[in-house]
């Protein structure tokens, strides 16, 4: 039973980090069709800069919602300095085939996680380096027996369920989240109804990098900080996308819980080491059995 | 008309034969000039060359992406090690049976992810990269866990060294590897001018007409990508014969790099291939000769070859996507449309 | 008033439009008819600004309006139905509505409320299914939901594409009427593309008949209608 519990626990909190992770990458899939895998670099990219900034013995608060708003920063740059020209580009009509102008998007992330990567290592020295966290580690007790869950897990949950409940509101509430929406689902009826597509398709970079950010600064307390410490965020945060389904938002958070049950699981049940075994298994089963994920809804092609 | 055509195809098939011929003579002419460090250097080049072509037949002629080349060729590593080591196969045998093992391998990794559109490939790829390593520890007894299974090329024959003379350990690994390398060749070359070359460039350029066309877009994409699991597993198991196989072998960064060389050279471009391989095997050397001339710090070196290779291949996507070969193709384009001008049809 | 002159578009060096010049008078209905691939939806892709002319110049009052970008004409009072009632299906009815006047809810909050008002006065129907999915009205319904995103932007011109396409002739009718009652109340100008000559001849002041990217017959309404000469060459009944 405390196996279970610990599993489950555990799982929360981890799935809550994926959810984050997931819901990045369908941020920027659905507004700009491609599947950034940048994403985690720019996240570690940013979870250093909060580091050096503790490091100067600035707060742990004022360095968190400073990486929050450098990431934003970055996302929208990735964006404006890249993608955009490269995807409106005269030059790609050149390229006269329809695959390999949504190949070059993705080829264009892999160089920049490449040069993020390398950045830090040479900013940062590249060691592998410990990150704060804002509560203990240590495990919740009621009366003498400990529970199966830390204060720090709680945080994590806590953080991740505010900023999925502004997500909510922000896409359900207001104009710029309706005008988001829209905007993935058809640019050309959006544009039509006088929306500055291209500025929302940015907006969608940066709140994508903020909560890529955010899954940074809640993780690394755990793993610890270097170059290449989030690749594997990004793979399981991809794999929680499809299961969920890429085109669905809540489907992308439910992915990453979802992943966050079957890791722990498997880690508590099994063995550490089979974590990426079940992945693997995990994802090539969602792809066999439900390829548009679980909440995603099936392409629908004109011809 | 069709007499026309099989000409053309003979003249197409012998162009080919002469290409990977002179591909060989020339990649033995340039390791007499080298010592067994660049050598064995460019016995990997010819052996990752194989597996840059099965990239550029993957993007190039159907446009879908794969992160994970460097996972296949474990598969067709870890395939050809255990024939050799458990079953007493002979080198050259556990090859040839390698490719059909990475074969199959592709063929249930495609069915999984190749026959959907969009990013399924390229992620279930990358998973499958990531998760090479904890399946060699998982199966410790079987795959030799972290350190691997020790295999190699053993020594020479003796009718080869009586036939050249005396030859390096490194020179005998490079004849091991370039006769596949040019069969691998003869055969990219040559497919790209057959109906299913065809087939598979209308599906990369628009999968909507192609279908019209009555092409099963699917099935072309799960082929294209089992034919290229075959040659990216060949690579493999060549890449594991220089002494291991074991995941340090096949780390992630391989399939990126694979995927670097395939794109600065152009996806669409044998000659690319060639060139990109080149670069991504070589630059890490010229940057390590630059750095220790300049004397940089050693943190910062060790990430020179990323920063060159990550920068290489942004340039690349911006200022001409279509690759260094695309460049080329671009000036023959004109040069030919300047004569068919001046020669007035 | 809109003046279209010598515009010229062309996709991989096909003229779609080739040297169109008309004008269409503000607060009536102007529509262009032609059979299938005259250029008709390409004119007004044109003039919206999806597509870009190769040459030309299309005027609205003073403005120019070519290469200007889509969002600043639909801010400047142009609003297009476009072909094929497109209305995004994922969203509600009402946040469809919402999206159309989405660009103009800080500067006339007031305003908007009552567009969105007018909207839901003048398709009833649209109110009852507010909550609904797009996907899920009928095809004559989806056309008044396009519609109504584009006049909840409060247009001057109102550029139609189609609106009777793959609609049951009655409630084509309706659409059409609904339409030209609008024009004749609220000072609207509206360019109506038309397959069917009839239905829109009929409410129309002026019509403009394509062929192959050309201006052929530019005349009121009613001479249109009564020249059977060119209605046998370019329309075939």
């Amino acid at each position: 039973m405390t196996s279970f519990l610990t599993a489950f626990f555990s799982g929360t909190a981890q799935g809550a980090i994926y959810a984050l992770v997931s819901l990045g990458l369908v941020l920027v899939w659905r507004g700009a069709g491609v599947v950034n895998f940048a994403q985690m670099g720019q996240a570690m990219f940013t979870t250093y800069i909060a580091s050096q900034l503790i490091q100067h013995d600035y707060s742990y608060w004022s360095a968190f919602v400073v990486a929050l708003f450098s990431g934003a920063v970055l996302g929208a740059l990735v964006d404006l300095g890249l993608m955009r020209p490269l995807t409106s580009r005269k030059n790609l009509k050149s390229l006269n085939s329809e695959s390999m102008r949504t190949a070059i998007p993705v080829i264009a992330s892999l160089g920049i996680l490449g040069i993020l990567k390398s950045l830090a290592g040479i900013f940062w020295a590249g060691e592998e380096r410990g990150f704060p966290s804002p509560i203990e580690p240590t495990a919740i007790k009621i009366g003498s027996t400990n529970l199966a869950i830390t204060g720090f897990d709680l945080f994590v949950i806590g953080v991740v369920f505010l900023a999925l409940g502004l997500t909510t509101i922000f896409f359900t509430r207001t104009g710029v989240g309706l005008a988001m929406r829209a905007s993935a689902l058809n640019p050309e009826v959006t544009r039509l109804s006088g929306i500055k597509v291209g500025s929302v398709r940015t907006l969608g970079w940066a709140i994508s990098g903020t909560v890529s950010s955010l899954a940074g600064l809640l993780v690394t307390p755990r793993t610890n900080l270097s170059p290449n410490t989030l690749d594997l965020l990004l793979i399981i945060g991809f794999t929680a996308a499809v299961v969920g389904g890429l085109t669905s938002l809540a489907g992308s958070v439910l992915g990453g819980f979802i992943l966050g049950y079957v890791i722990s699981f498997v880690s508590v049940y099994s063995a550490p080491e089979n974590v990426f075994i079940a992945i693997l298994i995990f994802l090539l089963l969602a792809l066999f059995l439900r390829p548009q994920g679980i909440l995603g809804s099936k392409e629908v092609r004109r011809v | 008309m069709s007499k026309s055509i099989s000409l053309k195809h003979k003249v197409i098939g012998r162009r080919s034969t002469l290409l990977a011929i002179l591909l060989f003579l020339f990649f033995i002419a340039l390791s007499k000039q080298f010592d067994p460090y660049n050598q064995a250097q460019l016995a990997n080049i010819a052996t990752l060359l194989i597996a840059v072509l099965s990239i550029t037949l993957l993007t190039g002629a159907s446009g879908q992406i794969s992160l994970g080349q460097g996972a296949i060729m474990a598969v067709g590593g870890y395939a050809s090690a255990l024939l050799v080591t458990r079953l007493g196969y002979s080198m050259w045998l556990s090859f040839i049976l390698a490719i059909f093992v990475s074969a199959l391998f592709g063929l249930f990794l495609g069915l999984a992810a190749a026959r959907l559109s969009g990013p399924y490939l390229a992620g279930t790829t990358l998973v499958m990269a990531l998760a090479i390593p904890s399946i060699a520890v998982r199966f410790e007894p079987f795959f030799g866990g972290d350190v691997g299974i020790n295999v190699d090329y053993g020594n020479p024959p003796r009718w080869l060294t009586s036939f050249v003379g005396k030859i390096s350990i490194e020179e005998w690994s490079l004849y091991v590897v370039l006769p596949f390398t040019a069969l691998a060749l003869f055969a990219v070359l040559n497919l790209s001018n057959t109906r299913a070359g065809r087939t598979w460039r209308a599906v990369r350029d628009n999968e909507v007409s192609a279908a019209l066309a009555g092409i099963n877009i699917g099935r072309t994409k799960v082929i294209v990508f089992v034919c290229a699991s075959g040659l990216a597993g060949l690579a493999g198991a060549l890449y594991g014969f220089r002494g291991l196989v074991g995941p340090s072998v096949y780390p992630t960064d391989l399939s990126l790099t694979l995927l670097t060389a395939a794109v600065i050279g152009g996806l669409r471009s044998i000659g690319g291939a060639i060139f990109g391989t080149f670069t991504v095997v070589f630059l890490p050397d010229l940057i390590e000769r630059i750095t220790s001339t300049f004397e940089v710090p050693g943190a910062i070196a060790n990430y020179l070859p990323g920063l060159a290779i990550g920068t290489l291949l942004l340039l690349t996507v911006i200022l001409n996507p279509s690759g260094a070969a695309g460049l080329n193709e671009r000036i023959h384009h004109r040069i030919k449309k300047t004569i068919s001008k001046s020669g007035g049809h | 008033m809109l003046v279209v002159t010598d515009l010229v578009t062309e996709f991989s060096s096909v003229k779609a439009l080739d040297g169109i010049t008309f004008k269409a008078k503000a607060g009536l209905i102007t529509t262009v008819i032609g059979a299938n691939g005259a250029g008709k939806s390409t004119l007004l892709r044109t003039i919206s600004g999806l597509e870009k002319p190769t040459s030309g110049s299309v005027k609205w009052f003073d403005h120019e309006l070519t290469g200007k970008s889509v969002e600043a004409i639909v801010r400047g009072g142009i609003a297009q139905v476009p072909e094929g009632h497109a209305v995004i299906s994922q969203l509600s009815v009402a946040e469809n509505i919402e999206l159309g006047g989405l660009f103009r809810k800080r500067s006339h909050k007031g305003d908007l409320v009552r567009a969105k008002r007018e909207v839901f006065e003048l398709f009833p129907i649209l109110f009852e299914r507010r909550d609904q999915q797009a996907g899920s009205l009928s095809g004559g319904e989806r056309q008044m939901l396009a519609i109504s995103r584009a006049l909840v932007s409060r247009p001057k011109l109102l550029l139609l594409d189609e609106p009777s396409l793959g609609l049951a002739p009655l409630i084509a009718a309706q659409i059409i009427n609904i339409i030209n009652e609008l024009c004749r109340s609220t000072g609207l100008t509206v360019l109506l593309v038309e397959q069917n000559a009839n239905t829109a001849l009929a409410v129309a002041d002026h019509g403009i008949l394509l062929s192959l990217g050309k201006v052929v017959a530019n005349l009121p309404a009613d001479e249109l209608i009564a020249d059977s000469s060119l209605r046998a060459a370019y329309l075939g009944y």
